[in-house]
């Protein structure tokens, strides 16, 4: 967790880029806090005067004042609260845009451990209650604190000693305030991780909603909910006793400004210090003083709310990806070299936490792999489940980087390439394809507008994907790919890569949702991608790699078999051709 | 026809979940706003003995009022704590009407499944927030009425027509917040809207992260989510702005009101017949005057909304009947509270001999699905249905298992030769299992997931050996405790598939129903699991396309299009 005057910072610097505008709301809350004051001295001199035998007359026209004072004020905070909303709005969807473009920055490994559910949640649920904050909230405590200052001032003029007591009270009933505050932020904090999670849950559960269903486990899967509940209910309960700690430090402060006020009056008016108005003003005041506190406490839950998701924020933003961008070296154009230099790979335990003991996490996954494919080649790679091919696909897209060892890509470490070049030269269609609510053209070229609907179209057709260009490529896909079986989808993802025209392909598993009819399409389509590119293709049914120029057999992280297709089907002693028997397709 | 029940109705019920607890804080609000009154009051003689010279009078005036604010302090202490709890209570009983409906497998109490769970989860968050608001400001404004009798009786004997002349300022108030209703309700839909669209679009960039960063795609997506929040902050706006200016109206009616008085009173200032102890009491009671105007107006703005929420929250409950979001049902989620282990409500086993089905259709109005599929399958045997992409096999197989959402049905399955009446209440284990196309885990270990609920160790162990994935379990650290991540990630793919095919033959189905298993298994591993399901007497019913599959089928079917083709016995 970042240090609380580190996350000040960091909140300021949110915010500057909207300062003028924040400026704007500060001097409206002035003007209003003004007005405010304003009120309480007109009712002064009512008192006074009606003592000094003024006429009813007179009386009337101060009264008039008052509501003529009264209204102004109203008119005043309505037009700062539409402006106070605008802004916080403003600040606020800079800050959304920027978490989310700093979370689809992160490593791969981070969005391997935390659910979609909790994200959104996170740059969603946590940036609108700091939207909340800042349009409710903060122009609420910038008005009383403003009010606070021009109070001390007014009574300054009328006589010195009560500025100073209003000072020095209020002094003491700010510090107690903050102290308790303190205390509150961090019940405050854990309350929205249990939140987080609760909701995390029940996204998750959604999601499997279906095999829930169909394997009746509805009751266990509420047992869980039922769980998680249970722990929001007990954070939520420990962050209202905080919080209450804090309601009777601001009650406490207005209930004994109000007895005080009354008996120093007593005191000062006995004394003929003050005049019986202005004793009325000081209890006027503590009065005027209660409504924002009031105001303040009833939004206490926003200002814990912001607190934590604010914490949340920044410390989100203080994660770095761990593969950071700092290539310089081009490799030469055209179809690129893939070379494995004695490279191993293992997930790491220490930056996974001490909860991650599942097997891939504390396994080495990929042991001393040497391996070199010239430029242009088409390679599969096969072996069981577990055998490593995934995460080999992995480290050539530079999603995790190698424990030992480097893979370089046209003779140049990977790490040395720009990530923009390596993107825009590596390309994957990955084991699960992901669709987005959203247009056909749209699930195509991921809502780059560069590309024309005749190059959609045609990686459309080149992906033996007609129908979807029939029915119009601007059509919605509907919300999770609804109306794309996942072998559809599987072919959208290629279509994917035909508009970007990478160098390097990564197919990993990419044709086995596919069927025999679908196969001779899509193979011809393979086959189509593959001239003029690097292409490494995992998958298990071994009829898709009829094409390929080398075969790479994998098992339990080594290389255990590598060599030119041909040579490996004509061998009868190789692992190969072992696999091409075993799935009756030799 | 019943009447629908109105937001008050329902709102009631929501209340009542757990009674005594919600009608205690009740009590210690009420009594905290009346605290005020008996305040006001003493402050009011306090400034009155001021006035006339009784300077020890005014002492204990002021004693007495710090007493009674001690005691509204304490009132509220209690009262905060216990609302909170029935705060939560209450949300988790909306919450787990709409999760029960959700995973229901069929039963009267399953509702319609949700597209996109980004999206629903708003109904979970939002919604319920939308719908417990009401409550709440219902709460204040029954305790705000009790004060505002109570304190109008105090004004009216003081000065009656200053106590009327406030009706002017705190009528206004609610007649405009009334006029201002439609408008509120039409505000927070749009709102709504516009979130859900925020929520559902980030959602799906969440999930495919990778898939952004692989293809170098993250500006052109966060232009994507600019237009969309953009197109939020404006919806947001007006929402806050006029749910906030309401508000901020009814507040500054206060000061209105006193400038009100200040004109009635006049003559009586100027005289001498209103002294400032009256005037005291006037304005230590109008800052809380204020609260009920205010609070009607906020109820009345929230009782729109939550009207909405509740219109929402229907569409995930069965037969989308808005009284099936408040259900009675236990929630032990207290401290002190068992939390009983709820065992799966299973059906009773049914031997299968015969499954037959006929003329099963289930048409999306989109276009594609299935029309008129017959065929029938015999106890023990291994039935492989096969088909181009898009054929409509998964549509075949969840229409079978009364899993479609969305689509026309027609057409009977039969079970040894009756027709099954609720095949998704029926069709679950131990008659039938089920593994889907993209078999989805949950953040659990993998005991849990294979069991999800009771399952004894040795099923579970048969289920990791027929499934193929025992040895893989085995060499795991901390074997069935393993965790697996949110949504089984640390898993390999392969890994997730024959996890979720154990969690489907753990309970020994009658049939088992397996969606193109084949997709992330390798050629021997596929191979081995017909084997062990053969040998393990299984009726199976599996998409496959391949040759070791057809090579031991009793039965291919092949669907095209949507229709069956020939349906042959394999030799």
């Amino acid at each position: 967790m970042t240090k609380p005057t580190s996350r000040w910072r960091a909140l300021a610097a949110l915010l500057r880029p909207d300062a003028t505008r924040w400026g704007w709301v500060g001097a409206l809350v002035a003007m209003s806090s003004g007005l405010a004051l304003a009120g309480p001295l007109v009712v002064r001199a009512i008192v006074d005067q009606a003592k000094a035998g003024a006429t009813t007359n007179q009386l009337l026209r101060l009264a008039g004042l008052f509501l003529a004072i009264a209204v102004g004020a109203q008119v005043l905070t309505v037009a700062f609260t539409w402006f106070a909303t605008v802004t916080a709005w403003h600040t606020t969807n800079e800050i959304r845009m920027r978490l989310a473009g700093h979370v689809l920055g992160l490593d791969h490994e981070f969005h391997r451990k935390h659910t979609p559910g909790e994200l959104i949640q996170r740059v969603d649920g946590d940036v609108t209650s700091v939207s909340d904050f800042l349009g409710q909230v903060v122009p609420r405590v910038v008005g009383a604190a403003a009010m606070v200052v021009g109070m001390v001032g007014v009574l300054a003029v009328v006589d010195w000693r009560l500025a100073v007591g209003a000072a020095v009270y209020v002094v003491l009933s700010a510090l107690l305030i903050v102290k308790g505050r303190h205390r509150a932020v961090g019940e405050a904090s854990d309350e929205m991780g249990a939140y987080a999670k609760l909701y995390g849950g029940i996204e998750e559960r959604l999601t499997a909603a279906e095999d829930l269903r169909a394997n009746g486990a509805g009751a266990h899967a509420m047992w869980r909910f039922v769980g998680e509940s249970a722990g929001a209910l007990n954070s939520a309960v420990r962050r209202e006793s905080a919080f209450l700690r804090l309601w009777w430090a601001v009650q406490g402060s207005v209930a004994v400004g109000a007895s005080v006020s009354l008996v120093s009056g007593a005191v000062l008016v006995n004394s003929g210090a003050i005049s019986l108005g202005t004793a009325f003003l000081m209890f006027q005041y503590v009065l005027l003083l209660e409504r924002p506190l009031e105001d303040v406490v009833h939004q206490l839950e926003t200002v814990q709310k912001a607190n934590g998701a604010m914490v949340r924020v920044i410390d989100l933003l203080a994660i770095e990806p761990a593969i950071t961008d700092h290539g310089t070296v081009s490799p030469v154009a055209g179809p690129l070299s893939v070379e494995f230099r004695a490279v191993s790979f293992r997930y790491d335990i220490q930056t996974n936490g001490n909860q991650e003991n599942g097997k891939a996490d504390d396994e080495q996954v990929l042991r001393d792999i040497k391996l070199t494919i010239a430029p242009g080649r088409s390679v599969g790679v096969v072996g069981r489940t577990g055998s490593g091919k995934t995460t080999l696909s992995r480290l050539v897209l530079r999603l995790i980087e190698a424990t030992d060892g480097a893979v370089c890509l046209g003779g140049v470490p990977i790490g040395d390439i720009p990530v923009a070049e390596l993107r825009r030269r590596v390309a994957m269609i990955p084991q699960e394809v992901e669709l987005f609510s959203g247009s056909v053209r749209d699930n195509v070229t991921l809502f780059d507008p560069a590309p024309t609907d005749e190059q959609v179209a045609t990686a459309l057709r080149l992906a033996g994907l007609d129908t979807l260009v029939t029915g119009g490529i601007h059509r919605d896909l509907g919300a999770g790919g609804t109306g794309l079986s996942a072998g559809e989808a599987q072919l959208l993802a290629l279509a994917r890569v035909w508009v970007r025209n990478p160098d390097l392909v990564v197919l990993d598993e990419a044709t086995s949702r596919t069927d025999p009819e679908t196969e001779a399409r899509l193979e011809a389509a393979v086959a189509e991608l593959i001239q003029g590119r690097t292409t490494l293709i995992i998958a298990h049914r071994l009829s898709t790699l009829r094409h390929v120029d080398e075969i790479v057999v994998l098992d339990h992280g080594r290389v255990v078999e590598h060599g030119n297709r041909d040579d490996l089907v004509a061998d009868h002693t190789s692992r190969f051709h072992h696999l091409l028997d075993l799935a009756l397709e030799s | 026809m019943k009447r629908e029940p109105g937001v008050w109705r329902l709102g009631w019920r929501v209340a009542n979940h757990r009674a005594p607890l919600f009608w205690g804080s009740w009590l210690l609000f009420v009594m905290f706003f009346t605290f005020p009154v008996l305040n006001g009051w003493l402050l009011g003689r306090g400034f009155h003995a001021l006035e006339t010279g009784h300077q020890s009078q005014v002492y204990w005036y002021a004693a007495g009022a710090l007493v009674s604010d001690a005691l509204r302090m304490a009132c509220i202490h209690a009262g905060a704590l216990s609302f909170t709890r029935v705060w939560v209570h209450m949300q988790t009983f909306l919450r787990a009407n709409m999760m029960t409906a959700q995973l229901a497998s069929g039963g009267p109490e399953a509702g319609q499944p949700v597209g996109s769970a980004g999206e629903a989860i708003t109904h979970f968050r939002d919604d319920v927030q939308d719908a417990t608001q009401f409550i709440d400001g219902l709460i204040d404004i029954s305790a705000g009425l009790v004060f505002t009798l109570l304190a109008a009786f105090v004004l009216g004997s003081i000065d009656l027509s200053a106590a009327s002349i406030l009706l002017v300022p705190l009528a206004g108030v609610a007649l405009a917040t009334r006029a201002l209703d439609t408008r509120i309700k039409r505000y927070r839909t749009a709102d709504r809207a516009a979130a859900s669209k925020v929520s559902g679009f980030l959602g799906d960039v969440m999930a495919a992260a990778t898939t952004i960063k692989v293809n170098d795609a993250s500006g052109t997506t966060l232009s994507h989510l600019r237009a969309l929040v953009d197109s939020r902050r404006h919806t947001a706006v007006r929402d806050r702005v006029l749910d906030e200016g309401v508000q901020a109206f009814a507040q500054g009616a206060a000061d209105v009101g006193l400038g009100f008085v200040l004109l009635v009173t006049a003559g009586g200032l100027a005289n001498g017949t209103f002294d400032v102890g009256k005037l005291a009491v006037f304005v230590a009671y109008l800052g809380w005057l204020s609260f009920l105007p205010r609070m009607v107006g906020r109820v009345l703005a929230r009782r729109k909304q939550a009207g909405v929420a509740f219109d929402r929250m229907r569409g995930l409950v069965a037969e989308r009947d808005v009284r099936n979001t408040v259900r009675a049902r236990e929630l032990p989620i207290g401290r002190r509270e068992d939390r009983p282990r709820l065992g799966a409500i299973r059906p009773e086993r049914t031997q299968l001999e015969t499954l037959e089905v006929r003329g099963l259709t289930a048409q999306y109005s989109t276009g594609g699905g299935v029309r008129d599929v017959s065929f029938s399958l015999q106890r023990g045997s291994f039935t492989v249905l096969t088909g181009p992409i898009g054929s409509g096999k998964s549509t075949l197989l969840r229409a079978l298992l009364g899993l479609t959402i969305n689509a026309e049905l027609a057409g009977d399955v039969l079970w040894n030769g009756s027709v099954i009446a609720d095949r998704a209440a029926f069709l679950v284990p131990p008659n039938a299992a089920y593994l889907s196309q993209v078999p989805q885990l949950i953040s659990d270990s993998v005991g849990e997931n294979v069991a999800l609920g009771a399952a004894a160790p040795e099923s579970i162990e048969i289920a990791l050996t027929l499934a193929a994935v025992r040895s893989d379990i085995d060499e795991m650290p901390h074997g069935l405790d393993t965790l697996i991540g949110p949504r089984g990630l640390r898993l390999s793919g392969g890994q997730r598939q024959r996890v979720a095919t154990a969690r489907a033959l753990v309970h020994a189905p009658e049939l088992v129903v397996l969606d193109d298993l084949s997709s992330a298994l390798d050629v021997e591993t596929e191979l081995q699991l017909w084997h062990n399901l053969a040998d393990a007497g299984m009726t199976v019913l599996a998409v496959s396309h391949r040759a070791v599959a057809f090579d031991r089928a009793d039965q291919v079917l092949r669907l095209d299009a949507g229709r069956l083709g020939s349906a042959y016995a394999a030799t």
